[in-house]
């Protein structure tokens, strides 16, 4: 606590995010929303997946990106590269691809048949001659621009980024490298469309304030204990766009019977090991040994939740309407070796899914009154900075008269 | 049949031993807490024995009589929050949870295991 400037922890070290409440109006207003969706969403770069999902020339998936107005299909090409194009036939505008993913050679539109091949280009027009001066080789699939960082897969609708993707995540994509992401291959997944504005959802998943409330039957001892009771974050480290939010990890959770037999058999959760060594700098930043796990917040949309005991979750948040967010969620394991450790990952899963369960369930609650006009702002916490931060990155952008990175 | 030494747990089986997530959640959300508990109380004090038992196998090679066993295992890790935190089948002040759903990641499911919805699932959308 900076005692001189009456201020504590975290404003003291973020002064330029200042202590006021925040405005409830950015999580209603429709026309908050659309400057969101035009200055942020087709401006910067947003993760669709991982490349081990389409690791043959021909695989291939489909990202809906509501808030682009915007399906995207993502195809591992003849030549090994990973390509992005709109999902969006030259001809009359139908979506080339329907299924959510596939192998193929070429996209054969199901309206008219034309064909495109893996690179995007316009192979076949049936009855061709009968169109007037068709110039084939201009009507290729539109491209989106695809990058890879540590595996993950990024597309960015801008027509021309303003940065590529290693600039865009910066110091957090940096010191976040090396870390084994591609050896977590058992990979669980879950998707829920929550009656709630995108960053309600997100917001939700930025501070451990909740733990003990919304947690207190399914992990009431894990991210807070007898030296931390209200789970006070470790470290929260604000990068210009994107932040790390490093949280405690409790070292006495008391364990049930099957929690016991889990630790017996795989890794568990409640019963931590933290290796200090071998973490690249951005994990555990402070290396503490009552270390949990980090909240790496990849602006504006994806987060990713590095545990001690070496698994991996990402959440994608995509704003579907003002008060419509779709909410996928993975959680990354190394594949379990025999049955001991499949029955583990299966328990670390139930009570992970629990968990979130319980944080969902305060998203629609949240939503349903802050429309009311009851109240005009949020009151934020100094340990709730991160969402302070969100907000203030979210509503320069959407202040600047053409979004992300074309008045700075 | 479950395998010789764990076949008095057979009346278990037809319940219990689900190969896919999303079915072992609908049986979970369908049952009693009298049904959940009868089968944690038979399942919990042969679980040392049957996960060594089940360790003798590679998991993606499995004989069929120990594949079910590792079945009827998972769906301990499924209703373990159902005993141990809520005291009922569901997540107290829970998001619906067949809203809340499992989605397929192909070249990410565990060795030697069923996709985690059926087919017919995978392309509706709530």
């Amino acid at each position: 606590m900076d005692a001189a400037a009456g201020r504590k922890r975290w404003a003291a070290a973020y002064p330029e995010l200042g202590t006021d409440p925040i405005p409830i109006e950015p999580y209603i207003s429709p026309a908050y929303f659309a400057l969101e969706c035009a200055n942020i969403f087709r401006r910067v770069w947003l993760n669709v997946g991982r490349e081990e999902e389409i690791p043959h020339a021909g695989d291939h998936f489909v990202k809906e990106i509501a808030a682009a107005q915007s399906s995207v299909l993502v195809v591992r090409g003849g030549d090994g590269a990973i390509r992005a194009f709109h999902n969006m036939c030259a001809h009359r505008g139908n979506k080339v691809v329907w299924q959510d993913r596939g192998q193929c050679e070429r996209f054969a539109c199901t309206f008219h048949g034309w064909s495109y091949g893996l690179d995007g280009q316009l192979l076949h027009v049936p009855d061709e001659d009968q169109f007037h001066d068709l110039r084939k080789h201009e009507l290729g699939l539109t491209p989106v621009a695809a990058a890879l960082w540590e595996g993950f897969i990024f597309i960015n609708l801008d027509p021309q980024p303003q940065q590529s993707l290693a600039a865009y995540l910066g110091d957090l994509g940096e010191r976040l490298k090396g870390w084994p992401f591609a050896q977590k291959t058992a990979c669980f997944a879950y998707r829920a469309e929550a009656r709630c504005n995108w960053k309600v959802a997100v917001n939700a998943f930025q501070e451990s304030y909740h733990v003990p409330f919304v947690h207190q039957r399914s992990l009431p001892d894990s991210a807070a204990g007898q030296g931390n009771p209200l789970a006070h974050p470790l470290a929260i480290i604000l990068f210009p766009l994107h932040q790390t939010i490093s949280i405690y990890g409790n070292p006495h959770t008391r364990l049930n019977p099957v929690d016991e037999l889990v630790v017996r058999h795989g890794h568990s959760y409640r019963k931590r090991v933290v290796s200090q060594g071998d973490l690249p700098p951005g994990l555990n930043p402070t290396r503490q040994t009552n270390w949990g796990f980090d909240i790496d917040v990849f602006f504006p949309n994806f987060f990713m939740l590095i545990f001690g005991i070496g698994v991996y979750f990402t959440y994608n948040f995509w704003p579907v309407a003002v008060d419509r967010t779709v909410y996928e969620v993975r959680m990354y394991n190394p594949p379990p070796q025999n049955a001991g450790q499949r029955f583990a990952l299966e328990y670390n899963r139930s009570i992970q899914k629990s968990g979130l369960t319980e944080d969902l369930a305060t998203l629609e609650n949240t939503q349903s009154v802050l429309a009311s006009g009851a109240k005009k702002h949020l009151i934020l916490q100094d340990n709730e900075i991160a969402i302070r931060h969100h907000y203030k990155v979210v509503d320069g952008l959407v202040r600047a008269p053409d979004g992300f990175g074309r008045t700075a | 049949m479950l395998p010789e030494p764990f076949r008095d747990l057979e009346p278990l089986a037809p319940h219990w031993s689900l190969g896919r997530e999303s079915d072992r959640m609908e049986q979970r959300l369908a049952s009693t807490m009298a049904e959940i508990t009868e089968f944690y109380d038979a399942i919990m004090p042969r679980m040392d024995a049957i996960l060594a038992h089940l360790n003798e196998h590679p998991l993606d090679a499995m004989p069929d009589d120990a594949r079910r066993l590792l079945w009827l295992t998972l769906s301990l890790a499924e209703i373990a929050p159902a005993v141990h935190f809520y005291g009922q089948p569901s997540v107290i002040n829970g998001f619906d949870a067949r809203q809340f759903r499992p989605v397929d990641v192909p070249h990410f499911t565990p060795p030697g295991e069923p996709a985690a919805t059926p087919p017919s699932s995978r392309h509706d959308k709530p």
